[in-house]
């Protein structure tokens, strides 16, 4: 029995032009469901059918991309999730964040909260899926991966851990189609209030490396996070804990 | 008896002939439709044969001359003994004619007997070592059998025995040369040959023409198809272009990928692509292999996909497209329109062009260069030249089309020495800045060509706000792509090379130079100046203006080795043995000259790309910036900057 895979595919904008383009982490998604469903992927995109940016994806060799017709600022959260429910969907792999939009990186959290689903954050590999569960490795920083085993259904991100996608060609993109699909419009009354503005770049913590030799050099680029001022903090209650963490991200001057 | 037995066997022979032509014209009928001037064609072939082949042929005057005598003698003792022995038209003319016509074949095959005593390497053996003992037993029996007619022997000499030794060797002769023609014999070549020439893909190339720009796919028609994916995808005069080849490996000789030991040998394919017309395996082919690919391994069928069945997908993109396989070849066959066809298949259809492909692809579409840069940073280069903008003058003498090099350092060195030259000339000219994009040229040799037009359009598009009069690019792949290549989706312009134009500013004595010191110079020709456009002297002039007197390489003009830079061939990197940018600069060596005049960006890259210590590489436009004498006393200054050895950037 195959398992009903179904990856939500956005907008991309190149970094340096802004032209628009398939997103390089949802076309990960992509990639990572051709390879588990073949041609029984199902390819999402809720927004505008005539966007030629979306033909991209079809060029990595797919017949159809549903499009959830949604107009721009509308909020995607209810429609996907139905659509996610109604398709009968297993295993649900998108990008980490947006390129384009408001590019929160939040949608896989809600949706997996509003479906009752259990969220699998950097997927670089799924190994086995059997009998309702999927043993799946997760990629976590410098390389390393950590083993799960979760019950299906599942909604995944991926990130740049994920199988590189495959060229889009032309011909498949051309052929393929844009099926738009006439769903509710829900307006997304946090963003309708919200005010936006452009994001500061974080300041970046500066690295000196003390390293004398090439091989010292290579110790620290590949040594595992473990940094001395770390605390494990055991049998603690919630309060200490949440003041720890919050102290933590004072220090940190992630908090102010 | 031979009265009774020439004609049955002439006519048998001929009849077969033309069942194997019937045959043989079916199979290139599986081909696409393609616009040709049937008859106009045929009409102009002789003088196509005659001149146009003979003009290529005669380089190597050995071959040319054997070729004359073998060919010419055979057509004129098959038309006489046709009508001696076939019609039995007796006449003692008629037989000493034929006497003549057979021993100048005779001759002829002798040397071409001579000559496959101990073949080069890049002839095919098999059937074709055959060939010359057929062409001598055929002038030879025919010789003997008219000696009768033509009074010099009595009728009937030998007797029997004579009738079967002449009926044998009439027999041998006439099936290799007559129905062998249409049946797959190495004398295919003149039938398919002469087709072939008749009915041209670009039948511009007749008459001393030139014509290498490559042919677009209509992109508004969805049903055209996007490439070659199976033999009968190819149109039926390519298919018929390619069952000409006579297997003589002059290609192969001259391919840069075949010597670096890169899996490409140019007339392999062209014999693949018969194979995959008739259908079959490569185990019989005679020839060299593709390196490091055994024979016997691959075969195919006119409606089997070629990739991974008869040709692999890394012998496609080997190629670097530098046109010397065509140049060479006597037979006018172009192996660069049939590898871009295959690779528009695999780029535009299957996606997938190797290694650095598709993100080069990637990025063009996105950024508009090759290497994803912020098109916002094209213009750096020239930020303290305040160069004219074409968006802001709106009119100039001269576009000075800029090219992807804007992008890389080393190649800003020259563009900075172009521009000071144009200044130093007084030249009225602009550029477009920002509103430049890749000119396609890459694009469009991975086989996209979607990207290549949507770049060509839009520059086009770009160019029709302005008023120029000529485009000049230190970039022969862009030089050559606006010149030959936009044609075609409606932008013409006049389009030169920075050499060409340099050589017309001291022509006009616009330019006061100095004279060149020191270092001796040779010329690498790129092939998108030479072969593709045919400019040979004009960087000469330039380096002769100089004072420069340049130290030839064996391989120069029209027979110059490929940098290992065109047709992407860089961005997908197939392996081999060796480099060919390092077998270029052991040419270079073997001249012991100390500077390289270089006049393409890539040749520039890939030369440089060769570990020291090697000749320096330069520019034309940097060698006449170097001595470029300058009046005013500012301009000096920077003249002196200019000539500091550029720091190393990492």
């Amino acid at each position: 029995m195959s398992t009903k895979v179904i990856s939500l595919v956005s907008i991309g904008a190149h970094p340096g032009s802004g032209r628009s383009r398939r997103a390089e982490q949802d076309a990960r998604a992509v990639e990572l469901g051709l390879q588990l469903a073949g041609d029984n992927l199902q390819v999402v995109h809720a927004g505008d059918h005539r966007q030629e940016a979306l033909r991209a994806y079809l060029g990595m060799g797919l017949d159809h991309l549903d499009v959830l017709e949604q107009p721009e600022g509308a909020d995607v959260l209810e429609v996907l999730g139905n659509y996610l429910r109604d398709a009968g969907a297993q295993l649900v792999l998108t990008g980490s964040q947006a390129e384009t939009g408001e590019g929160s990186g939040m949608l896989p959290f809600l949706l997996a909260e509003k479906l009752g689903w259990p969220l699998i954050v950097g997927l670089a590999e799924v190994e086995s899926i059997e009998n309702g569960t999927a043993q799946v490795l997760q990629a976590l920083p410098r390389g390393q991966r950590r083993r799960l085993k979760v019950r299906l259904p599942l909604l995944a991100t991926v990130d740049n851990a994920a199988p590189k996608p495959r060229q889009s060609a032309f011909g498949p993109a051309r052929r393929g189609v844009l099926a738009a699909r006439d769903v509710a419009i829900v307006e997304d009354e946090l963003l309708a209030d919200a005010e936006l503005q452009p994001a500061r770049p974080r300041p970046k913590r500066l690295k000196v490396i003390k390293a004398k030799s090439g091989a010292d050099r290579m110790k620290a680029a590949t040594a595992k996070a473990s940094g001395g001022g770390g605390k494990v903090l055991k049998d603690v209650s919630p309060q200490e804990g949440a003041e720890a963490i919050l102290k933590l991200l004072v220090e940190e001057g992630v908090l102010r | 008896m031979l009265n009774t037995l020439l004609p049955i066997l002439l006519f048998a022979a001929l009849g077969l002939a033309v069942l194997g032509a019937l045959r043989r014209v079916r199979m290139w009928r599986r081909g696409r439709p393609s616009k040709v001037n049937l008859l106009g064609g045929l009409l102009a072939m002789p003088r196509r044969y005659l001149v146009d082949l003979h003009h290529v042929v005669e380089r190597d005057k050995y071959m040319s001359n054997t070729h004359v005598a073998t060919a010419g003698g055979f057509v004129l003792s098959a038309a006489l003994a046709i009508l001696v022995h076939g019609f039995g038209l007796q006449s003692k003319i008629l037989g000493y004619a034929l006497l003549v016509a057979t021993v100048i074949m005779f001759s002829g095959a002798l040397f071409v007997f001579k000559r496959r005593l101990n073949p080069p390497a890049r002839l095919s053996k098999g059937p074709w070592m055959r060939l010359p003992k057929s062409l001598l037993v055929f002038a030879a029996s025919f010789f003997i059998a008219t000696l009768p007619v033509a009074g010099i022997l009595p009728a009937n000499t030998g007797g029997w025995v004579m009738v079967a030794v002449l009926g044998l060797g009439v027999l041998w002769g006439v099936s290799e040369l007559f129905f062998g023609m249409t049946w797959g014999g190495p004398m295919k070549h003149a039938f398919a040959g002469a087709l072939h020439l008749a009915w041209h893909r670009r039948a511009e190339r007749f008459g001393g023409g030139r014509s290498t720009g490559l042919k677009p796919i209509d992109l508004e028609d969805p049903n055209a198809l996007l490439g070659v994916e199976k033999p009968a995808d190819f149109t039926w005069n390519q298919l018929l272009g390619f069952d000409a080849c006579v297997q003589c490996g002059k290609c192969e000789a001259m391919c840069p990928a075949f010597a670096a030991g890169q899996p490409l040998n140019p007339k392999k394919l062209i014999q693949d692509m018969v194979i995959g017309l008739a259908g079959g395996t490569d185990a019989k082919f005679a020839g060299s292999p593709y390196p490091g690919k055994p024979l016997g391994e691959h075969g195919g069928h006119p409606h089997q996909p070629i990739v991974n069945g008869l040709v692999d997908a890394d012998t496609l993109w080997s190629c670097t497209t530098c046109r010397a396989c065509v140049e060479e070849c006597p037979m006018m066959i172009e192996h660069v329109d049939a590898i871009v066809d295959m690779r528009r298949h695999l780029t535009l259809e299957r996606g997938a062009t190797p290694n650095k492909g598709a993100e080069v692809l990637d990025n063009l579409i996105a950024t508009d260069n090759p290497g994803g840069f912020n098109p916002g940073g094209r213009m750096n280069w020239a930020a303290d030249l305040n160069l004219q903008l074409l968006s802001e003058v709106k009119t100039t003498e001269v576009l000075f089309w800029v090219g992807d090099g804007a992008f890389d350092m080393r190649n800003q060195r020259t563009l900075r020495a172009f521009v000071k030259v144009l200044k130093a000339a007084g030249v009225d000219f602009a550029v477009l800045g920002l509103e430049e994009r890749d000119s396609g040229d890459v694009a469009r040799r991975l086989g996209d060509e979607a990207t290549f037009q949507q770049l060509a359009k839009r520059n086009i598009q770009t160019l029709a706000q302005y008023r120029f009069k000529r485009i000049v690019t230190c970039d022969p792949h862009s030089f050559h792509v606006l010149k030959n290549e936009y044609g075609a989706l409606g932008g013409d312009y006049q389009v030169l090379h920075h050499s060409t134009y340099i050589a017309e500013l001291i022509a006009a004595s616009k330019l006061n130079l100095g004279q060149h010191k020191g270092a001796s110079v040779t010329y690498h020709d790129p092939c998108y100046l030479g072969r593709y456009n045919g400019e040979y002297e004009a960087p000469r002039e330039v380096l002769k203006a100089l004072g420069i007197e340049v130290r030839e390489m064996q391989r120069s003009g029209f027979r110059s080795r490929c940098c290992g830079g065109g047709g992407g061939a860089p961005i997908t990197d197939i392996p081999g043995k060796q480099r060919i940018p390092d077998m270029r600069m052991d040419d270079i060596r073997e001249t012991e000259a100390e500077v390289v005049a270089v006049g393409c960006p890539q040749c520039t890259a890939m030369l440089e790309g060769v570990v020291e210590p090697r000749p320096l590489i330069k520019d034309l436009a940097e060698l006449v910036a170097d001595v470029l004498i300058e009046a005013d006393a500012p301009a000096t200054a920077r003249a002196a900057a200019a000539k500091r050895e550029p720091a190393e950037v990492h």
